[in-house]
């Protein structure tokens, strides 16, 4: 199944960090929270959603504990650790400074 | 850190697995329900939201998969998944699967089959108490045999005096004709003293041996049965113990059975008997049996203490009892040492074989996977840039080449099986190898076949894994076609190059066996061996003296000289090969007698008359032996050619008399013998020398046993039955053996024959290897090149011009490697100097056939492919990109 507007290769785990960094949040949540912000434009596919945290996870960047939604339902809740927050702002960073270059050679072969 | 959180991990995720997942599920199922009831809050119906949230969620299987990668340990699944990957890849290409496989089947099937034998051979310890420790006893001779019988009575000096060895026995072959079960039978076995079992260690499985009286004591009454002849011809019953076997000398108490495989030194026996002499008797012995000695290490003494002893005391007795001594020296030998020392040569040469087919399959085996491979060259630059490190590469690769060695190993194993059985039917029991009727494939054949295997897979898949991952980047800049391939090129050429040379190695080291078996199987015995029937009879001692034996014998040979299809007849004491009848020395007795040890030694056979004629043994001058020459006339003698040269240079022999150290039919030595003619020379073995012979008449020297040699002119099988029956009507008592001379001269040389046809079939399958890895490699190179061909051909070269520039490609490669086969052949030749007859380790004709025969078989390998090629281009030449 096509996701629309595919998360491109390695934004991925910046968008989960990001949408991770003002709350705990369960899977669903974060793709919930992802679509929004995106104006529904980034939709995520669960089957790179779950990898995806089950990955940064292992590697240290967010931990998960089981919490009772307001619903009083069971759900994981993913959090950052600490060095999650510092990969995220170095990311970031790293990001914008990206993106930023990038914008710039496009809008200069538009105006040429 | 990173690596001890991942190992904390790790190490949580194999300890929380079955909850871990279980939450996978509920937490994936927690999602789904967010999802439906979003969608059911948008106005759908719950059944609708639920199908919807299913469809976005995508394949809940999949996530959970994907999922559970991220927890399992990653090094063990990637590897199972390479390992079914590569399986898969080995499925989808049959072609190349089948070539490997059988490659790597005939490789490690070989090796595992000849590794077996040398360690059931060569490696296994002798089924003795400490096998380290027991001893063989020779004496060498003047002309340099180095292990002689022995004197009996050296050995009766030898057991007194020395002290570092205990249990010092005599062990010699025994004849005995028994009647089982009413049937006469001749029985083969050992004449032992009572100290051999002791010395070697081991007691019977039933009864008892017998003691130092029964042996020493000079009565000659007892027997002990091996345990295979026991099994087959007294029905492996225990109450045979006690009872009495009908022999030729007289009935026997059975005292015991051996234990089953029993040998003395590989020698198998049907039974053992005493030798039944008094110490002094030993004493009084004159000259030397047929025996040698075994003995113990006394505890704390080494092997190198005793064998000085030995000598000493030789020395000694050769100072004391020079007529029996002199210049003869004594050999303590180690007992595994005696049996093996000579099948270790041939075995050894054949593992260096084994090996170098091992190492030709392995090239091949990674010239296929690289050609092969360079289709792949794209696969893993595209797989490299989207992240995968090389050494994850490097890793898949070489699962892929582990998966295609394991097959292979269990392949080899039955190669291996199958070589077995053919090995036995080859050696059968023509060749004395000791214990190859205990070789089986057993669990560690079976683990070393498949750490062979593996090493192998390591072997032929690290090389292709690292050419093909290197820098794959470029691979996929340019389209993946020109860049890798050069690299590979390199690394083929080195392969093909290796092959040839490997090979050049085997085929020259089989050509130098196959042309010293051609010079031993062509050397001329003196005697024509086609259409010869043998006949060995012994007549029972018990109702026959020699006298009568001899017209017994000469009836026989009468009426089987009348038998239909029969051209001529006649007997003799021995068969002509492979042993030298009688040995001793003489002289001439016109001439002083010589010192003891400065007399010549001659071999001694006595025939009937017309045994010359009957042989096809070239009569020179005199008189063949007749119905004259009796008991009682005057002693004469035929004598061989080379006897003549040495001793008579220049003169007439006839009329002149020898004498010879044996006993004339009135049973004095000191008899002298006329030469009444002079007869070519008979080789008593192929590969050794042409000795003095005496040929004296079975008249003046009988015997109660004799081997009837009969020429036909037809098949000489066919006449088995009804010599058999003219023996029988004879004696019925007689047993008998019967054998062509083709094959009696034919097992003589059955090792070095078997030797030979076992590295020369290595050798063609190494010659076989090396051309399909030609072939395949000139393969690929020419599909690479179909464009250039293509082009050159559009611009007038001719297709023959074309087939000459790829061939000579492939030629010069062919050259580098004999070039370089030739230089290692040469410096390996030498270890099988001991294996070689007639022929010199650095044999010319041998390395230039073989150099041709490998450039002609590479030209074909290589021609081909480029034929194939030009009738490809230049049509589809163009079309390849």
């Amino acid at each position: 199944m096509a996701d629309r507007g595919d998360v491109l290769q390695g934004t991925l785990d910046m968008l989960v960090l990001k949408a991770l960094q003002l709350e705990p949040m369960h899977g669903w949540g974060i793709t919930e929270r992802i679509e929004q912000w995106s104006e529904s434009v980034l939709q995520l596919g669960q089957g790179t959603l779950y990898p995806a945290l089950y990955r940064l996870e292992r590697q240290g960047l967010i931990r998960s504990e089981w919490k009772v939604t307001e619903n009083n339902r069971r759900a994981r809740y993913y959090s950052l650790t600490r060095e999650g927050r510092r990969h995220f702002s170095d990311e970031l960073a790293q990001w914008q400074r990206m993106s930023r270059a990038v914008n710039l050679v496009l809008e200069a072969s538009l105006k040429g | 850190m990173r690596h001890l959180t991942d190992a904390w991990q790790w190490m949580r995720s194999m300890m929380r697995r079955p909850s871990r997942e279980r939450g996978l599920d509920e937490e994936l199922q927690f999602h789904i329900d967010q999802q439906t009831e979003k969608y059911v809050r948008a106005g759908l119906s719950p059944a609708d939201a639920r199908r919807q949230a299913m469809l976005r969620f995508g394949g809940i299987v999949r996530v959970q998969e994907e999922t559970r990668d991220q927890i399992r340990p990653a090094l063990l699944d990637d590897s199972i998944r390479d390992v079914r990957f590569g399986a898969r890849i080995l499925w989808r290409a049959p072609g190349f699967t089948i070539a490997a496989l059988a490659t790597l089947a005939i490789g490690i099937g070989a090796t595992a089959a000849i590794f077996s034998v040398t360690r059931t051979v060569l490696l296994e310890p002798l089924p003795y108490r400490e096998p380290g420790r027991v001893v063989g006893i020779w004496e060498t001779t003047q002309d340099g045999v180095t292990q002689n019988v022995i004197a009996p009575a050296n050995f009766a000096e030898w057991r007194e005096r020395s002290r570092t060895l205990e249990h010092l026995g005599m062990v010699g072959p025994a004849g005995l004709a028994a009647i089982v079960g009413g049937e006469p039978e001749r029985l083969k076995g050992l004449q032992c003293s009572f100290d051999v079992f002791q010395a070697l260690g081991v007691h019977p499985v039933i009864g008892r041996t017998y003691t130092y009286e029964e042996d020493y004591g000079g009565k000659d009454g007892v027997i002990i049965l091996g345990h295979e002849y026991w099994q087959a011809r007294l029905g492996g019953r225990p109450d045979v113990i006690g009872t009495a076997l009908a022999t030729e000398g007289g009935p026997r108490t059975i005292l015991g059975v051996m234990p089953a495989g029993f040998t003395v030194a590989g020698q198998k026996a049907d039974f053992f008997i005493p030798f039944a002499q008094t110490v002094e008797q030993l004493r009084a012995y004159s000259g030397r049996g047929s025996s040698y000695a075994v003995a113990r290490l006394r505890d704390g003494v080494s092997f190198d203490q005793a064998a000085t002893e030995m000598r000493t005391i030789f020395s000694q007795l050769e100072h004391d009892v020079p007529e029996r001594n002199a210049r003869r020296k004594v050999l303590v030998i180690p007992i595994q040492e005696q049996m093996v020392g000579d099948v270790r040569p041939g075995l050894l040469a054949l593992m260096g074989a084994v090996g170098l087919v091992l190492l030709v399959s392995c090239v091949n085996v990674a010239s296929l996977l690289l050609a092969r491979s360079a289709a792949r060259e794209r696969e893993f630059g595209m797989r490299t840039a989207f992240g995968a490190r090389r050494v994850r590469l490097v890793r898949q690769l070489l699962t892929e080449s582990l998966v295609l060695a394991t097959a292979g190993g269990l392949a080899g194993l039955l190669v291996a099986a199958l070589c077995h059985r053919g090995l036995l039917a080859l050696v059968g029991d023509r060749i004395p190898v000791p214990r190859i009727e205990q070789l089986r494939l057993d669990l560690p054949i079976v683990l070393f076949t498949m750490a062979v295997a593996l090493a192998t897979g390591l072997l032929f898949g690290v090389v292709p894994a690292l050419v093909t991952t290197k820098q794959p980047n470029d691979t996929l800049r340019d389209g993946g076609r020109h860049s890798g391939s050069r690299r590979l090129h390199q690394v083929l050429r080195t392969l093909v190059v290796s092959e040839v040379a490997i090979s050049l190695v085997l085929l020259a080291g089989a050509g130098l066996l196959l042309r010293s078996l051609i010079k031993l199987q062509n050397v001329d015995p003196g005697f024509r061996a086609g259409g010869v029937l043998t006949a060995e009879v012994d007549l029972p001692t018990t109702s026959y003296d020699t006298a009568h034996a001899e017209v017994a014998f000469h009836a026989a040979l009468t009426r089987i000289a009348a038998l239909p299809g029969v051209v001529s007849t006649a007997g003799a004491s021995c068969q002509l090969v492979p042993y030298a009848c009688i040995g001793t020395s003489f002289w001439r007795v016109d001439r002083a007698k010589p010192g003891s040890g400065e007399r010549p030694s001659c071999q001694v056979r006595p025939v009937t008359p017309g045994f010359f004629r009957t042989m096809g043994i070239a009569q020179i001058a005199g008189r063949d032996f007749s119905e004259v020459d009796t008991a009682d006339s005057t002693p004469v003698i035929v004598v061989s050619e080379e006897l003549v040269r040495q001793q008579f240079p220049g003169e007439n022999p006839l009329g002149r008399r020898l004498r010879v150290g044996f006993n004339h039919v009135s049973g004095r030595e000191d008899v002298e013998w006329t030469i009444v003619g002079v007869v070519g020379n008979v080789r008593s073995s192929l590969d050794g020398p042409v000795r003095q012979t005496v040929f004296v008449p079975r008249s003046q020297r009988p015997g109660t046993g004799m081997t009837l040699f009969v020429r036909t002119a037809q098949d000489p099988d066919l006449l088995t039955r009804s010599v058999l029956d003219v023996v029988h009507h004879m004696e019925s008592q007689a047993p008998v053996e019967t054998r062509t001379l083709d094959t009696v001269v034919g097992n003589t040389i059955a090792q070095p024959r078997a030797l030979s046809i076992l590295v020369a079939v290595f050798g063609v399958v190494g010659l076989a290897l090396a051309a399909i890895g030609v072939y395949g490699v000139m393969s690929y190179s020419v599909r690479e090149r179909t464009q250039e061909i293509g082009v050159r051909i559009a611009l007038g070269a001719t297709g023959q011009s074309v087939v000459h520039l790829i061939v000579g490609q492939a030629l010069r490669l062919v050259f580098v490697g004999v070039a370089l086969g030739l230089g290692a052949a040469m410096l390996l030749a030498r270890s099988l100097e001991s294996l070689l007859y007639g022929v010199e380790p650095l044999d010319p004709w041998t390395f230039a056939g073989t150099a041709l025969l490998l450039l002609t078989i590479a030209t074909a390998a290589a021609y081909i492919p480029a034929r194939r090629g030009i009738r490809m281009a230049p049509v589809d030449a163009l079309r390849v990109n």
